[in-house]
């Protein structure tokens, strides 16, 4: 293995707190989104022009996890979700993510640690939102 | 607002059309590494899963994996092209867990299964809960779970 860190700071089990609200920046849905992301997934384009695909804020919310003033959350394995889609986007709206975390667990491998997200639109309105469940890894021994 | 019943190639299908318990197999896909990069800069996840070869080599996957999500969009996808247009219509919820990994050059094709219906919030529009499986080139659930689809129901 190389031995170059993978990141310089990395936010481990022990660094995750219950309850503190995380907020992203925002990212504007775009027809280069939707066209990109329909390529990926070999879906047939929405008849409606400008409709947003259901999984794409998921997927960018994703994204937007790593642009938070905090290091990146040593996600070993994403070990499932439930979600909500509540209402529909379109092209041209804006969304950020709002998660906080609800649970953690210790693990065999390292930690399991339950996520509260939403995905929230320009006019503050929460569109999607759930609970993932992932495996984060521990701080390794110094 | 969307036309739920006509999404895409199998016009006319209707919450009425569809029966509890009916099976449908997708075609098949091979995951490459442009899927995977291509998945990255969309959504900005360079995770070192998904990106750094040298690191991976070392992990228990031995190499760089898809995303989840890349894994459950593909699903999507192929779902698409395997059930009728009603079954796949506009998603309202899912429960979804990621079993295994999905290497470059995998082969996965969907599963689902019918598994319930009941009334929607709305007169017009019923609720249908697909049971889907994401299966490898070996036999092997690589994800799955439970899918809500808002589906119309026949007019008149």
């Amino acid at each position: 293995m190389r031995d170059t860190p993978v990141a310089t700071v990395q936010c481990y089990f022990e660094d995750v707190e219950l309850d503190v609200p995380l907020e992203t920046p925002g990212i504007t849905l775009t027809r280069a989104h939707v066209a990109l992301f329909t390529g990926i997934t070999g879906e047939a384009a929405p008849q409606e022009p400008d409709t947003v695909p259901s999984l794409l804020p998921l997927s960018l919310s994703s994204g937007l996890g790593w642009r938070v003033p905090r290091p990146p959350l040593a996600v070993l394995a994403f070990m499932g979700f439930e979600w909500r889609f509540l209402a529909p986007l379109r092209v041209g709206d804006t969304i950020h993510s709002v998660s906080r975390t609800l649970t953690k667990r210790n693990m065999r491998d390292g930690g399991v640690v339950i996520e509260e997200r939403k995905i929230v639109n320009q006019r503050h309105e929460t569109v999607q939102a759930g609970k993932l469940t992932l495996l984060v890894a521990r701080r390794p021994a110094a | 607002m969307l036309s739920y019943g006509l999404v895409s190639g199998h016009p006319g299908v209707f919450f009425e059309d569809l029966a509890v318990g009916q099976e449908f197999t997708s075609p098949g896909r091979t995951v490459t590494e442009a899927d995977i990069v291509i998945f990255a800069g969309l959504s900005g996840d360079y995770n070192v899963l998904h990106t750094d070869a040298e690191h991976m080599k070392a992990s228990i996957f031995g190499e760089r994996i898809a995303h989840g999500l890349l894994g459950l969009s593909i699903e999507q996808g192929l779902a698409s092209r395997g059930e009728p247009a009603a079954a796949h219509g506009v998603l309202s919820g899912l429960k979804w867990k990621f079993k295994g990994p999905i290497k470059i050059g995998d082969t996965v094709h969907v599963r689902s299964r019918i598994a319930a219906k009941k009334d929607g919030p709305e007169a017009s529009r019923g609720l249908v809960t697909v049971d889907r499986q994401l299966v490898n080139q070996l036999g092997e659930i690589v994800q799955e779970g439970e899918t809500e689809h808002v589906v119309e129901r026949r007019p008149g």
